[in-house]
């Protein structure tokens, strides 16, 4: 199982520490590693130049061995880990310092031995210890002679342990220091997160009004808490939208309700003509029709919500739909004395259920006719719009609608008059129908109208492409 | 020329005493012989009983759910016509019913007029009759050549109103609903479009055709319910 602290505050601090420490050993690693190098180096270059001065030094005994002078006290014999040999080329040993204490630095020389620049190299003597060894070919008045001179590479390794240790002492204090400012950053940089968590919890559905208090609205946590803004606005948009249709339906529904109710208790507090019945009946029974039609509106909108509607779908000229749906009610618009004008490309096609989407050109058109004034002009236009879409504008000249209603024409029982509505006739979903028709097919109804001067409702259709197969198929049912 | 009505026996399972009284009175106006069963059980005891020339079923009912009335029926192999009922619109409640044998159904609630139209149109099934000449008192129709004319007079129609006419005239002395003319006449099977106002507009049209020039009226309305052409008497 994984380690997995609870919170982000403490994760973000672990995964900082763990950072920090990896970087702080690469550093340290790579110091140390310098470090170590430019102390040998200045070793080695020491004892370069002790093995000229040692050379300096060599001289020949009558016996043939080789002793060193002794006019040089500072690198005489005494000297602790400074070690020197001098062997004849065929392998006899010549000199030795009395403090190798008879170990030897390698033995008899090989042939090659001194010969090249002398490199210091490490070797380990027989008792253990690491020297740094450098070799030179020198003659000693006529005898050529092989010099090595050998320090004990402990200097160096005190020196480098000495760094070693106030690394490893330091590198526990650094992290854990940086441990603990990693915290405190993170709880301060998530210290918004806190309270705004703290005010969200305070929002119910009561108090869909409140907002997060944004500090900063540049910064993450500011975009986040605006995100969350905008939602809760929409939640809150949703919610009222809610209330309003609640409030709405049942004003719908009442209304006729009422009607069926005072008509038929007035009729029967007195005694009234056969005909007289028949007309409070017929008057009850409209309103019964009226009550029949807005149930069958709410469920069609109902199962559109649930998505149980399947479209039949087919490929069809958008402007031949819009002839359909005009002939329809252009008698409403005769009687009105106006002109219903449908103009437009033909050859535009889209593939949609034809029912459906007539549907939703006879509820605009019809809108259109009544809220017109007699004698004004309608006007229907299919235009693309690129390769992908398809363009259907209803205009009227009517008097248009107010800005403050615009948003909610679409609403479900919305009226921009409530008053008027009755005599219009209608269940004031036509438009919400209408828009789900054009939303389901994967399109767009949009209103542009100012008041006085009417207005333009404009559904953008997916464009289908003109298909012969399809097409003929779609005509032959 | 209605069908000889008087042998025709109907059976109503509905459960809803007020529906089913109103279905009881409505049919025996028209003539029907009417037997309530207000429950399933009843209703399926009866028709295993008794012989009936249409049954009328309710979906939902007490004791024993229409639908399975229904199929058992079917799988005793009474071959008895079933008219459906229901309140539920849902297109799969209407295809099972469909698929377990029922011949039609009707979506609560149902306009009378419709009722009796399905019920005539189911009674009279066997001998579709597609007359190409309709007649009433002195208005004559030719389907076949889209002519009408009424004594003697041809009548100028549009498409829609010929449509209208024609409709009309077939189910002369019958009420014709608004839901029926949107159905047939504008083949809408919403009933969220509106075509109430589209369809006085026809109306008063056809009426100024029709019935202004003369002073007998064909064409009556009869308020909250529909239209009716019929000499007046």
């Amino acid at each position: 199982m994984r380690f997995r602290p609870r919170n982000v505050r403490s994760r973000l601090t672990l995964w900082y520490v763990l950072v920090l420490a990896g970087l702080l050993a690469l550093y340290a690693g790579v110091a140390s590693l310098f470090l170590f190098l430019s102390l040998r180096e200045e070793f080695d270059h020491n004892l370069l130049q002790d093995v000229e001065t040692v050379e300096g030094m060599l001289e020949k005994e009558p016996n043939g061995q080789v002793s060193l002078h002794a006019n040089h006290p500072e690198i005489g014999e005494p000297r602790i880990g400074h070690f020197i040999e001098v062997w004849s080329p065929q392998g006899s040993l010549l000199y030795r310092s009395a403090v190798l204490q008879g170990q030897t630095l390698g033995g008899p020389p090989g042939p090659e031995e001194g010969l090249h620049d002398p490199t210091p190299a490490t070797t380990q003597l027989p008792n253990g210890t690491r020297v740094r060894l450098a070799s030179s070919v020198y003659h000693v008045e006529d005898q050529r002679v092989v010099l090595r001179v050998a320090y004990s590479e402990e200097r160096l390794w005190r020196e480098f342990g000495e760094f070693g240790e106030v690394l490893l002492l330091g590198f526990p204090i650094a992290v854990l220091l940086a441990g603990f400012g990693g915290y405190a950053l993170a709880r301060k940089a998530l210290s918004p997160i806190d309270s705004m968590a703290t005010q969200a919890t305070k929002i119910s559905a009561e108090r869909l009004g409140d907002r997060l208090s944004i500090e900063n609205s540049q910064d993450e946590l500011g975009k986040l808490g605006t995100v969350f803004n905008d939602m809760l606005g929409r939640l809150q948009a949703a919610f009222d939208q809610l209330r309003r249709f609640t409030a709405d339906a049942s004003h719908e529904l009442r209304t006729p309700l009422t009607a069926i109710r005072s008509v038929g208790e007035v009729a029967l507090q007195d005694q009234r003509s056969p005909a007289d019945y028949r007309d409070v009946i017929g008057s009850m029974l409209e309103e019964v029709d009226r009550l029949t039609r807005l149930s069958e509106s709410l469920l069609a909108l109902s199962r559109a919500d649930a998505g149980h509607v399947q479209l039949q779908r087919e490929y069809i000229s958008l402007l031949r739909l819009a002839k359909e749906g005009s002939s329809v009610v252009e008698v409403l618009a005769e009687e009105k004395r106006q002109q219903i004008e449908i103009e437009g490309d033909a050859d535009l096609h889209v593939f949609v259920d034809r029912l459906i989407l007539r549907q939703a050109i006879v509820n605009l058109l019809d809108n259109a006719i009544k809220y017109s004034p007699a004698g004004s002009r309608i006007l229907v236009e299919v235009q693309s719009g690129g390769d992908k879409q398809v363009f259907l504008e209803v205009v009227d000249q009517g008097p248009g609608i107010p800005n403050e209603h615009q948003p909610y024409v679409f609403d479900r029982f919305y009226r921009v008059d409530k008053a008027r509505t009755r005599e219009w006739g209608g269940t004031g979903l036509g438009l919400s129908i209408t828009r789900w028709a054009v939303e389901a097919h994967g399109g767009e109804i949009t209103l542009k109208s100012e008041e006085g001067h009417g207005s333009t409702f404009r559904v953008s259709l997916p464009v289908a492409k003109y298909s012969f197969t399809s097409q003929s198929k779609g005509g032959s049912q | 020329m209605q069908e000889a009505k008087s042998h025709w026996r109907v059976l109503v399972v509905e459960d809803e005493a007020k529906v089913a009284r109103a279905l009881r009175e409505g049919l025996e106006r028209e003539k029907y012989e009417v037997v309530v069963a207000p429950t399933g059980e009843e209703g399926f005891f009866l028709v295993n009983a008794e012989e009936f020339d249409l049954v009328i079923l309710d979906l939902m009912l007490p004791g024993r759910d229409g639908l399975q009335v229904l199929s058992t029926l079917r799988k005793r192999g009474l071959q008895t016509p079933v008219l459906i009922l229901t309140a539920r619109d849902a297109i799969e409640d209407r295809v099972e019913g469909l698929d377990k044998g029922a011949d039609d159904y009707l979506v609560k609630p149902f306009a009378f007029p419709e009722l009796l139209a399905r019920v005539r149109a189911r009674l009279r099934r066997g001998r579709t009759e597609q007359a190409l000449l309709l007649k009433l008192a002195d208005l004559e129709m030719d389907v076949a050549t889209r002519k009408a004319r009424r004594r003697g007079q041809h009548l100028e129609l549009t498409a829609r109103e010929f449509e209208l006419l024609e409709y009309l005239l077939r189910h002369k002395e019958q009420v014709v609903s608004r839901e029926m003319l949107a159905r047939y006449v504008w083949k809408e099977s919403a009933r969220a479009t509106p075509l109430d106002n589209v369809m006085d507009v026809h109306i008063n049209r056809l009426r100024r055709k029709v019935d202004e020039p003369f002073d007998r009226k064909l064409i009556h309305t009869v308020r909250g319910v529909g239209f009716v052409l019929r000499e007046e008497g």
